[in-house]
């Protein structure tokens, strides 16, 4: 298989300039800076590339949006929070091979015409962040990346950003947010970044992965790139799989490869030789999908969209017959609830609600009615928020209830109280990030769950 | 009188012209007052507004936002256990007890001497190290009591 992004990131001596140089790190820039950036654009467009960070946007596209007034300066945002549940990829790839993360927010930088561009790292990420900043250093004092680009006169400044522990900051216009020095709120779309983006200047913000396909890309053209995968997923895909495998960790496959022999074959088959029970292909913000439904699933936008799922980060999480999928649920739920902003009142409230009800089942405490009251929640919170927290909140909740039911049910008493909650249990869900307790508090004791169900 | 080392001065003063609005040097201004005082408290949130010129509020409510930014003083160091989904189902939960137990303080908690902190965290990326652990800002890999008391032994 042809390997674009991870051919040099298993030797341990590639983030050191010379070494990498010798590979040919920046050989696509110097390629790139030859063309117009007009070029450069129908050649991303050409090769199919999609958004990697999970939306799957078209990356051509986006950066076709930027149409700067005279004089307005444009902005690259490159998203490395890499927050999503089960996602590791992006920290593999700035670890292992920082300088063809460097080459590729160039090269996307030069493309739409940003002179200044933001590295957004999640706050946990303070080390990659260092071995980013090493790497920056190095390249800036062999002039490749110091005041202009190699020996062309294009200006480029590289900041690097560190978070401060929140997920939402993943989120397109959150990262803006955050990075204005704000709490991290979406915002309403439109106006899109791309005309009122960072300090209301047109932005472009790009996922790590993405930015290092960029290197191949301009060296061995956009149609080269898109005989590789499927028709509409060109290209390779890095998956970081975790969870009940042998051999957990970050894989680089062709898109369209299939799923069975990427657990068999990359990730060493399931952890000491147990019967697969479901696994979650794209982060937990994806519906989960049962060991049957995995069965004749490929690695790609497509096919995981026909099985009712989503690529997503391609941050898999794989569950063996030994999970129970009760507990596994109020995790996820708790993180939602812990990381929704406040900002929407269906989200801030929804994940509330699925995190105590959730909670309460697990306690064996639930109501007769409670997954029916989780679905009907479902409903309540999917599309009707700024950001895409609450619809990634809502597909756990819903594929592990639909697909597990069973499992739900069985915690249920039969319990025929129909007295209201209010009168069972005297208050709602505790509010996190906006509520009265301050964030210690909060995640210490999300919901008035069992242990089993915080941790 | 500068609650910051000259060096955390110098870095707000380059985040400040770095991007489009002053405010956006804000969250670097978190960071690293978090990590010289331990805390962004009263004292400090008054001191960041009157550095960056912003109302108190501001600075508050963008401090309380983040998770990593502590309105109490956490211990010198932090140990933070992931309780994300893959190290749930790696056995995080017995990390924790078995953390609790050798560290002789609970999640959320400091201890009498203000050395440790321990915290449980959402989904930090070490997803292949479950049950992971941080130390601080560094990754020490799937969570044993002796591995992290090596840890916090060498600072």
């Amino acid at each position: 298989m042809e390997r674009i992004l991870t051919l040099h990131a298993d030797q341990g001596d590639q983030p050191r300039l010379a070494v990498a140089r010798e590979r040919g790190a920046y050989d696509g820039l110097r390629k790139a800076l030859g063309l117009t950036r007009h070029q450069i654009i129908a050649e991303v467009t050409a090769s199919g590339l999609r958004g990697r960070g999970g939306a799957g946007f078209p990356t051509g596209r986006k950066w076709d949006f930027i149409r700067p007034q005279p004089g307005q300066p444009v902005y690259l945002l490159c998203n490395a929070d890499e927050s999503e549940p089960g996602t590791f990829k992006d920290r593999y790839l700035m670890e292992r091979d920082p300088h063809l993360v460097l080459e590729g927010l160039c090269i996307a930088a030069y493309a739409i015409g940003a002179h200044d561009v933001f590295v957004y790292l999640r706050g946990e990420y303070a080390s990659v962040g260092s071995i980013l900043a090493a790497a920056l250093a190095e390249a800036g004092e062999a002039g490749i990346l110091g005041a202009t680009l190699l020996d062309s006169p294009y200006e480029l400044r590289i900041n690097l950003q560190l978070g401060a522990g929140a997920y939402i900051c993943g989120e397109e216009t959150g990262l803006i947010s955050s990075l204005e020095g704000k709490r991290g709120y979406p915002r309403v779309r439109p106006p899109f970044p791309a005309v009122h983006g960072f300090g209301q200047q047109p932005t472009v913000v790009n996922n790590v992965e993405t930015l290092a396909n960029l290197p191949w890309i301009i060296l061995h053209g956009g149609e080269a790139f898109a005989t590789l995968g499927t028709e509409r997923s060109t290209g390779t895909k890095l998956i970081s799989v975790c969870g009940a495998v042998n051999r957990p960790g970050v894989y680089e496959v062709e898109m369209g490869y299939p799923l069975r022999d990427f657990l068999a074959r990359e990730a060493g088959g399931i952890l000491d030789g147990r019967a697969l029970k479901a696994l979650i292909p794209g982060g937990t913000s994806v519906p989960i999908l049962t060991a049957r439904e995995a069965e004749d699933v490929t690695l790609d936008f497509e096919s995981m969209q026909h099985a009712g799922t989503m690529l997503g980060s391609g941050g898999m999480i794989v569950f063996d017959q030994t999970v129970a999928m009760p507990g596994a649920l109020a995790t996820i739920a708790n993180f939602y609830a812990h990381e929704s902003c406040g900002e929407c009142t269906p989200c801030r409230e929804g994940t509330g609600w699925f995190a105590w009800i959730i909670a309460r089942v697990l306690a064996g405490e639930g109501r007769p009615n409670d997954l029916e009251q989780l679905l009907r929640i479902c409903a309540n919170v999917e599309g009707r928020t700024i950001c895409g927290l609450g619809d990634a909140a809502v597909q756990p909740v819903r594929s592990f209830i639909t697909k597990f039911r069973a499992e739900f049910e069985a915690l249920l008493p039969a319990d025929q109280d129909t007295r209201p909650d209010w009168q069972r249990h005297g208050h709602g869900p505790r509010a996190a990030r906006h509520g009265p307790l301050g964030q210690e508090a909060a995640w210490a004791e999300p919901v008035a769950g069992p242990s089993s169900a915080r941790l | 009188m500068s609650l910051l080392s000259a060096e955390s001065l110098a870095i707000i003063a380059d985040a400040r012209r770095a991007g489009p609005s002053a405010q956006g040097a804000l969250l670097t201004a978190l960071r690293l007052t978090q990590r010289e005082r331990r805390q962004v408290g009263v004292a400090e949130v008054e001191y960041l507004a009157r550095l960056l010129d912003l109302s108190p509020a501001v600075v508050e409510g963008v401090a309380r936002f983040y998770d990593q930014i502590s309105r109490e003083p956490t211990g010198r160091q932090v140990v933070s256990l992931c309780r994300g989904i893959a190290c749930y189902s790696r056995g995080a939960g017995a990390a924790s007890e078995a953390l609790r137990a050798a560290l002789g303080v609970g999640p959320g908690e400091t201890t009498a001497d203000g050395r440790i902190t321990f915290r449980l965290v959402e989904c930090i990326g070490d997803c292949d190290h479950a049950p992971a652990v941080m130390l601080d800002d560094r990754f020490l890999g799937a969570a044993t009591p002796a591995g992290v008391r090596a840890a916090l032994d060498q600072g």
